[in-house]
């Protein structure tokens, strides 16, 4: 329950983003973020349908790769 | 990402450090990654690595669970809740409902989501309802759930929280006097909310090194070889290994929101008890959507001494790394993840169901002969 995604922002309307990861789109709440610039193109984490952190494209990279393991485990 | 997993790995044994050492990890996540990665086997044999309280669907208290069933069974509302609740086991006669997914068998309106943003458009969906969202979780959870409040929820919303903080466990088990560990990976999502500094209590008050650690292997092993190191080198301080998403003070905004929503609490623990200044509860200024205040409450006295894990189960041992889940008697014998006994086999964060999940098959019960089980 404490494991977030690494998921890139394709739009933005307000507090309110939409995410993709792997070919899986999410609405994720930015309200967390409100004090960062944030716009699509960025990679931000995302536990349970909230982006809690802004990461780096390589960082979002090396998470995919772990959860692409956990995904074929579970 | 492999390649640098080996040279943390050959880093590590480069060390030669060869007494006992035992790494505790606070968080399900993490217990994943090592399972699935098989550090576990990888690592040198004197370290030992020890699966601690990381799973927030295990400590949340059996009366709590009790309550959101009552509720959703005797009160005229919609229930929702994280999936993985649904099927946390109370302790009840057999007539009645068991966990929430049995509640849900006999006619309750109860349904799994997967973020607070469901449980807003649920009420959003028929103002005239009530709705309830029992929201457990570690910090990384309760932030949302905050965050969810702070923007300004349905007024037909409730909360029924049971948030917990995950250091003050660590912190109790550390004034027990016999943590049964001598080095912490700290938990990187947690962190990444909360910030770092939570942990520096590790090291400034108990001398014991950390390192906050992400999810992948080499985070991980970078984290362990950091706090082996310092082991070494007799100076310890908190490390962070996963700076590129932790940062200094973590997420300000959401720690902001968390605070302007919730009051930390003493609260209660399964299996283990009231912890100090561990849990969340709702501020009066959103006492409206507070579900304790605008229900009665079904767990009395009498229930809360029921309250621990159903009989034969030691998930409160395991939560608190005092056993390993193979060694509880009824781990992969009467307790699987088809039929789960308690909450450690249930959930994705809990021991039991990560190491049963990752192919461990062997009960190493010590009551028990191990040739007895043919494993
Ligand atoms: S194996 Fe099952 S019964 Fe034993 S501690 Fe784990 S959840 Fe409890």
């Amino acid at each position: 329950m404490c494991l977030a995604v690494p998921m890139k922002i394709t739009s933005v309307d307000g507090y309110q983003c939409t995410c993709e990861a792997k070919g899986i789109e999410r609405e994720v709440s930015l309200f967390m973020l409100q004090h960062e610039e944030i716009e699509p193109g960025d990679h931000v984490l995302v536990h349970v349908g909230y982006a809690i952190q802004k990461v780096s494209e390589q960082e979002a990279a090396d998470s995919w790769e772990l959860f692409d393991q956990v995904l074929a485990e579970v | 990402m492999a390649q640098r997993a080996a040279d943390w790995l050959e880093e590590l044994k480069g060390l030669g450090i060869d007494r006992p050492l035992r790494i505790m990890n606070v968080c399900g996540g993490h217990e994943r990654s090592i399972s699935i990665a098989g550090l576990r086997s990888v690592i040198p044999d004197n370290v030992e690595l020890v699966p601690g309280p990381g799973c927030p669907v295990c400590i949340c208290p059996e009366e709590d669970v009790y309550e959101a069933i009552q509720i959703a069974l005797n009160e005229d509302v919609t229930l929702v809740a994280f999936g993985d609740m649904l099927r946390v086991p109370v302790n009840v006669p057999k007539s009645e409902p068991r966990s929430l997914e049995q509640a849900k068998a006999a006619g309750a309106d109860i349904r799994p989501i997967a973020s607070p943003t469901e449980a807003v458009r649920t009420a959003n969906a028929d103002p005239s309802r009530l709705v309830v969202f029992f929201a457990a979780g570690f910090e990384t959870t309760t932030a949302p759930v905050a965050s969810m409040l702070a923007e300004g929820a349905p007024d037909n919303l409730l909360v029924l929280l049971s948030g917990r903080l995950t250091w003050p466990a660590v912190a109790m088990l550390l004034d027990s006097g016999t943590p049964g560990f001598d080095a912490l990976v700290a938990p990187g999502h947690v962190a990444t909310v909360m910030g770092p500094e939570e942990w520096e209590f590790v090291v400034e008050d108990h001398d014991i090194p950390a390192a906050v650690a992400g999810f992948t292997p080499d985070s991980l092993l970078a984290a362990m070889y950091s706090v082996m190191r310092q082991l070494r080198d007799g100076r310890h301080f908190l490390d962070n290994c996963y700076a590129q998403v932790v940062r200094p003070g973590g997420n300000a905004e959401a720690r902001r929101q968390i605070d302007q929503v919730m009051d930390v609490v003493d609260a209660n623990w399964r299996g283990i008890g009231i912890i100090p200044k561990s849990g969340y509860a709702l501020r009066e200024a959103y006492a409206a959507h507070d579900a304790r205040l605008r229900f009665e409450s079904y767990a009395d006295n009498s229930r809360k001494r029921v309250g621990e894990m159903p009989p034969g189960c030691d998930c409160a041992q395991v939560v608190l790394g005092k056993i390993y889940p193979n060694q509880c008697r009824l781990y992969g014998l009467a307790c699987t993840p088809r039929k789960p006994i308690g909450p450690c086999m249930v959930s994705d964060e809990g021991a039991c169901r990560i190491w049963w999940s990752s192919g461990m098959r062997d009960n190493e019960w010590e009551g028990r002969k191990k040739d007895a089980v043919g494993g």
